[in-house]
């Protein structure tokens, strides 16, 4: 990596051309390319996750060298998906990658031997939504007890009663106030 | 008679003796964690060789709750996230749903924002100076200092919103309410009382041998090992590394803000550099309020007058990032119709920051454990949601 000094580039909160133009580059992996308000989007499948990582990393053009965020979302009965939110420093630019997967508890490569900074997300949306990340090295309950084996932020969850009655309609299917 | 002997004499042999690892709990209930956090320590002797820290006794479900409540219901949370700046943390969560939904800011809006954001920034930063100070061995004299200003910020914001710590005054679209008639003098004068403040930390601390002497060449972090651990923020900056959002990726109108992000030539993310930094942003950011109140227009709306009663988004998805007080304050936010967001994701910068504590502790004497957990600065309620 090379050193970093000074101040980096001037980024806008936009989707960035030269960050699809330069992902275009990637024949070897499979992806579709989207946008969302705020940046780039690929979508791309857990089994290629680890592939693209890797190159989103290595390439020079690419660069990306900061991880900032992992969200899980719970799509039921569609499926769930994880974002990934990158940043680089060299160019001053952001990414989101999106990885669809089944419900349950589906199996997606863990990313912290490329950014150690994933360690902490990936305990969290393990926790919070059921994914299991292969590889990740200290795969415990982070937020939530240790032995607590629920998914709280899966919309099936149900929700304490206090909260159903302020202003929410109606709760699960079968949950009784 | 002195209880140490004349000479002591180590045991023939003594350095090749196996020591036995000790474990010791600090937490979650002790002064030293700034709040319900709790670390299990490995230590040999007195330098800590292992660290497991444990989060979540101030798990409230944050995100759960705001896809329960409508957009503006769940407003009220996010200033419990970082809860020593709760205006900064209400403007990222509105700047996100405004970016998905579309939402214009009128400009007088824009401004007091910045205001309440960079005085949160200041009580923030004080609160760290004076705690920080607390944990070194300056015990009562720098709170003191510190509890002095941010009584006066709350004053302010009590003016401003009617309440303290979480005013729940900035809104979807602008702000509650316009300021009141006397603000701008108050505000000068707080600000001429805040930087009175900085200066008498400064003298107390950064001039301080014992101080100094305690916190350089402790614990250094280089930028390129802070990035991969995902440090961001003072902490970040601390490195050398002249990375502020407000600057690399500028939001709302800080690209019309004359400000600098302080560097030294010798930076070296040392505990000490941690602490001179947020000293120097406190000035930066009392800089910015200033060139607010200058510039700001003298009337005008403060709520953008066109939005319905109940929010509705119909589709979008983003993840707004904003320089919180502690680092990088990420919101994602999805919405697919309805008057409440589908998911709402906090990266807190607090979170990513102690996520690196491990490594920046193991090697260390277990006092000065106490005081690498303080240099992160770390708020319990933006860690645990």
């Amino acid at each position: 990596m090379t050193a970093l000094l000074g101040l980096p580039p001037i980024g806008r909160q936009a989707p960035s051309e030269d960050v699809a133009e330069a992902l275009r580059e990637l024949t070897a992996i499979e992806f579709q390319i989207g946008e969302t308000a705020t940046d780039i989007d690929v979508t791309v499948a857990p089994a290629q996750l680890t592939q693209l990582v890797e190159a989103l990393q290595a390439r020079p053009k690419l660069a990306f060298d900061f991880l900032r965020n992992i969200v899980g979302i719970d799509f039921t009965p569609e499926g769930m998906a994880l974002k990934y939110q990158f940043y680089s420093f060299r160019w001053g630019h952001g990414l989101q990658v999106t990885v669809p997967t089944s419900v349950g508890h589906p199996r997606v490569p863990s990313i912290v031997r490329f950014y150690p900074a994933a360690d902490w997300h990936e305990r969290e949306a393990a926790e919070m939504f059921g994914f299991v990340f292969d590889g990740h090295p200290n795969p415990k309950n982070l937020l939530l007890e240790e032995d607590l084996h629920i998914h709280p932020l899966l919309k099936a969850h149900p929700l304490q009663p206090a909260e159903i009655l302020q202003g929410i309609e109606e709760g699960p299917p079968g949950f009784k106030i | 008679m002195s209880i140490w002997p004349e000479e002591r004499v180590l045991a023939p042999g003594a350095a090749e003796f196996d020591s036995v690892d000790m474990t010791i709990n600090i937490g979650p209930q002790h002064p030293a964690t700034h709040g319900v956090f709790r670390m299990v320590l490995t230590v040999d002797g007195e330098v800590v060789v292992d660290c497991e820290p444990y989060i979540g006794y101030l798990h409230r479900g944050l995100e759960k709750l705001t896809e329960n409540n409508d957009y503006r219901q769940a407003m009220g949370y996010w200033d419990r996230t970082d809860y020593l700046a709760g205006m900064a943390c209400e403007v990222p969560y509105c700047m996100a749903v405004e970016r998905i939904a579309g939402i214009e800011v009128p400009e007088r809006a824009e401004y007091i924002r910045v205001i309440m954001a960079e005085l949160s920034r200041i009580n923030s930063h004080f609160m760290f100076a004076g705690a920080f100070g607390a944990d070194v061995g300056s015990f009562g004299t720098s709170f003191i200092y510190a509890w002095r200003e941010r009584e006066r910020i709350y004053d302010l914001f009590e003016e401003v919103a009617g309440d303290r710590m979480f005013p729940t005054y900035i809104r979807i679209g602008g702000v509650a309410m316009d300021l009141p008639d006397n603000f701008e003098q108050r505000c000068r004068w707080v600000l001429g009382s805040i930087r009175q403040g900085i200066e008498d930390l400064d003298g107390l601390l950064t001039g301080n041998e014992i101080f100094v002497e305690r916190c350089r060449n402790l614990s250094p972090l280089t930028s390129e090992r802070a990035i991969a651990l995902g440090v961001t923020g003072p902490l970040l900056r601390a490195t050398g590394l002249q990375w502020d959002l407000r600057k690399a990726e500028p939001y709302g109108i800080y690209d019309r803000m004359k400000f600098d992000i302080p560097w030294r030539a010798d930076l070296q993310g040392d505990i000490f550099d941690r602490f001179w930094m947020r000293l120097a942003e406190m000035y930066q950011s009392a800089r910015i309020i200033e060139q607010c109140l200058d510039e700001m227009p003298k009337s005008g709306l403060v709520l953008n007058p066109d939005l319905p009663k109940t929010l509705r988004i119909d589709k979008g998805e983003c993840y707004f990032r904003y320089e919180g007080t502690k680092g990088e304050y990420g919101v994602y936010a999805y919405a697919r119709g309805g008057n409440k967001p589908y998911r709402m994701k906090l990266r807190s910068p607090s979170f990513c920051n102690l996520s690196a504590l491990r490594e920046m502790v193991v090697g260390n004497y277990i006092a000065d454990a106490i005081i690498i957990l303080g240099s992160l600065d770390i708020v319990l309620g933006e860690v645990d949601k």
